[in-house]
């Protein structure tokens, strides 16, 4: 039994929202047809090639127990958990770090760090690649002396040993992605009213108390954010090893990491079918993480 | 996942011109749409010069080289698009027509009828079985890549080492090369195709189809042996495991350098390597007759390459795409610095090829006969599968010699990561 008055604020509630969801339909609407049929529909195609064979019979979870045994599937899960968890660290640690840090500084210094911080950002994703395959090639890279003493490689082939790529994808994603992230943080930094920055000092907070117990936990939504969207891209992986994978003559496997195996069961042994099921664990994993943070940070709590 | 296909489609759909508002292969009998590798670009642009009304669209792709599926990719959208075929291929990997061959694929056109027996017939018997699935032909290969011994006579002569005739004595010079001479080098073993140098020659069964069966027998005397000679020649630098095509080698050993001593390499390092990616001087380089396995006979050697020409069972073009194939295997023959890359395989044009480079004033000797006797003694108990090996011998072979490991402890790993790339392809595999 629900006392009456709540039950009537709720319903006070939902029609509120239903007035503002109303309000907000045309804003969402020219996104529709675009998520519809690029998002959507390829993902319910992908579930139901998952599901069946190529004669279009159910078979269950028999396409996904069929990867799960293939011989590279472990591997390629392997090898983008640990990048995904190398990149995700990172990202989370230095990006709010740098952002706390450009914050508390004077504008126009701030102003500068920023910039520098996006520039990598601006090229695009493959470019960025081939830019890092002359960087990480000890003969012609501008930091050759980093790569031999940090990465202890005197040639191309050491720098990319199987045991150190997980480490250099995280670097070339860290260094085109960061960037970006940076920005947003110091906006969301922005959105924290002065008046409560003051108060804190007045207390008697220091710049790193501040920083730590005030904008911290205030920004804490976009660092969630940022953590379900850097999670989805970090464990979908392609351009990188794909070509690296070329670059370096084959010696990087080409079913380097997990989204390369779906592609190649696609289009090298035609097996769309299988293909489809390594795609569907791809956005499992990826629902599963957005639910935890979700629930974990409140992402979605509007009462605050 | 979804962007980079969409990627894939559109380039492919891009790059084959499909375009309705141009007339499609059926109705212009004279189009056609070649597919080559950057080496085969010149025989496309001298069959478009030599031929002014036809209307070839030419595209360059990587070849499929070093065991890329570019090609499987590729005819996997064609044929779920059910247009967009090129009318001919030419492909690095010499396996290549065997997939193109079978289901899922089924691109190759068979070659009876297309191209007349008498032509057929001049290619030699080895080569045409490469060319052969189930009986029927599908290619026809462009340069024969038999495995000979390159050296650098200047050094050689230099140093006073006398040319080895047996892989024991080139082992035993590699061994006191490391002592007198530190820092030249007697071969590599880097390259995705290294394995065929020294494995396929010396006769290591790693691809061997028996009826039905493939047999991968890694822990064979003739793996092992071979891998045992070799781990020496490694350790002391003699035999570095690294590509001949990257910068590293090149700065290491190339040009100025000069540290290439010998080479147990295919037949189109000739110039192709030697002089216009190493850039070592002229009258230094020429080959030996392929190495011998103490005194065993017949001799035998490996293979790298021996691209084919396929042409597509799609063509709306087919007389045309045979014309295409028949010049550029038996006319095309420039000379000079323009001269074919490899040995030809059409035999009456290789005569004439093996006249240009005994004259040719880069070699320190005539490297023909070598050459000669090398092309037929390849060992066919190398059979090609529908899977490339090249990749599977780079992850799971040089990626470990770079790390310092013995050839001899990887010769087991890469038979089994050999049986599970022909598992996957679905062969049945037999381990003995």
């Amino acid at each position: 039994m629900k006392p009456p008055t709540l039950s009537a604020t709720r319903a006070q509630v939902t029609r509120k929202r239903g007035l503002r969801g109303a309000r907000g339909l045309p804003f969402v609407l020219p996104y529709l047809p675009f998520l519809l049929v690029f998002g959507i529909l390829p993902m319910a195609y992908a579930l139901y090639l998952a599901v069946t064979n190529d004669t279009s019979g159910w078979v269950g979870v028999g396409n996904f127990t069929r990867t799960f045994r293939d011989y590279r599937f472990l591997p390629a899960f392997e090898h983008i958990l640990l990048y995904t968890c190398v990149w995700l660290g990172s990202l989370i640690v230095i990006v709010v770090g740098l952002a706390l840090l450009l914050h508390g500084r004077a504008s126009r210094v701030s102003t500068t760090f920023r910039f520098l911080f996006y520039i990598p950002g601006a090229l695009a994703g493959a470019s960025a690649v081939l830019v890092w395959l002359f960087m990480l090639d000890p003969g012609v890279s501008p930091g050759s002396f980093l790569l031999r003493h940090l990465l202890g490689s005197h040639l191309f082939v050491q720098s990319i040993a199987p045991g150190k790529l997980p480490f250099v994808f995280a670097m070339i994603a860290f260094w085109t992605g960061a960037g970006g992230w940076i920005v947003v943080m110091y906006g969301a930094l922005n959105t924290i009213p002065y008046e409560l920055e003051e108060a804190a000092r007045i207390d008697g907070a220091g710049p790193l108390t501040v920083a730590l117990r005030l904008k911290l936990p205030m920004i804490r939504k976009w660092i969630a954010y940022m953590t379900i969207l850097a999670f989805a891209t970090g464990t979908q992986l392609f351009v990188e090893p794909q070509l690296v994978n070329e670059a370096s003559l084959g010696l990087v496997p080409d079913t380097w990491s997990s989204n390369q195996l779906a592609y190649q069961l696609a289009f090298r042994y035609g097996d769309f079918n299988a293909a489809a099921a390594v795609s569907v664990d791809l956005i499992a994993i990826g629902l599963i993480a957005a639910v935890l943070i979700v629930k974990r940070t409140g992402l979605f709590r509007t009462e605050d | 996942m979804l962007a980079s296909l969409a990627m894939t489609a559109v380039v492919a759909i891009a790059a084959c011109g499909n375009d309705p508002s141009k007339p499609k292969a059926s109705q212009g009998s004279n189009n056609l749409t070649v597919w080559v590798d950057s080496v085969r670009l010149p025989v496309a642009q001298a069959y478009v010069k030599a031929h002014p009304n036809q209307h070839v669209k030419i595209v360059t792709f990587d070849g499929d080289a070093n065991g890329a599926t570019t090609m499987q990719t590729k005819i996997q959208l064609w044929n779920r698009t059910g247009n967009g075929w090129p009318d001919v291929i030419f492909s690095e990997q010499v396996n290549d027509p065997v997939w193109m061959a079978q289901k899922p694929f089924e691109f190759a056109a068979p070659l009876k009828g297309l191209i007349p027996g008498n032509l057929l017939s001049k290619w030699p018997a080895a080569s045409t079985a490469q060319c052969t699935v189930n009986g029927t032909q599908y290619c026809v290969q462009d340069n024969l890549a038999q495995v000979v011994l390159w050296f650098n006579k200047k050094l050689m002569d230099k140093f006073g080492y006398a040319v080895p005739k047996t892989w024991q004595q080139w082992a035993d010079l590699g061994k006191k090369v490391a002592t007198e001479h530190p820092g030249y080098i007697v071969g590599n073993i880097g390259d995705s195709f290294s394995h065929w140098i020294y494995l396929w020659g010396n006769q290591c069964p790693l691809e061997q189809l028996q009826g039905d069966k493939l047999r991968i027998n890694s822990a064979d005397a003739h793996c092992t042996r071979v891998a045992g000679m070799l781990d020496p020649l490694i350790k002391n630098g003699t035999v570095p495991p690294l590509s001949v095509f990257t910068p590293d080698f090149a700065s290491k050993y190339g040009g100025a350098k000069d540290k290439v001593l010998m080479m147990p390499g295919p037949s189109w390092f000739a110039q192709a390597l030697f002089d216009e990616t190493l850039h070592i001087p002229a009258g230094q380089i020429t080959a030996a007759a392929p190495l011998q396995w103490e005194n065993e006979t017949p001799v035998t050697t490996g293979q790298v390459g021996g691209g084919p020409w396929i042409i597509s069972k799609h063509s709306r073009n087919l007389k045309g795409a045979a014309d295409f194939v028949i010049w550029a295997t038996t006319v095309f023959n420039p000379t000079g610095k323009a001269a074919r890359p490899g040995y030809p395989a059409y035999a009456p044009l290789a005569e004439a090829w093996l006249t240009g480079l005994a004259g040719n004033s880069y070699f320190a000797a005539d490297p023909t006969p070598a050459l000669k006797a090398a092309a037929g003694q390849v060992w066919t108990g190398w059979n090609l599968v529908t899977y490339p090996d090249q990749p599977v011998w780079s992850n799971t072979v040089v990626t470990k010699l770079v790390a310092g490991k013995s050839l001899s402890s990887l010769i087991q790993p890469f038979g089994d990561g050999l049986a599970q790339a022909a598992k996957a392809s679905g062969y049945t595999v037999v381990r003995q």
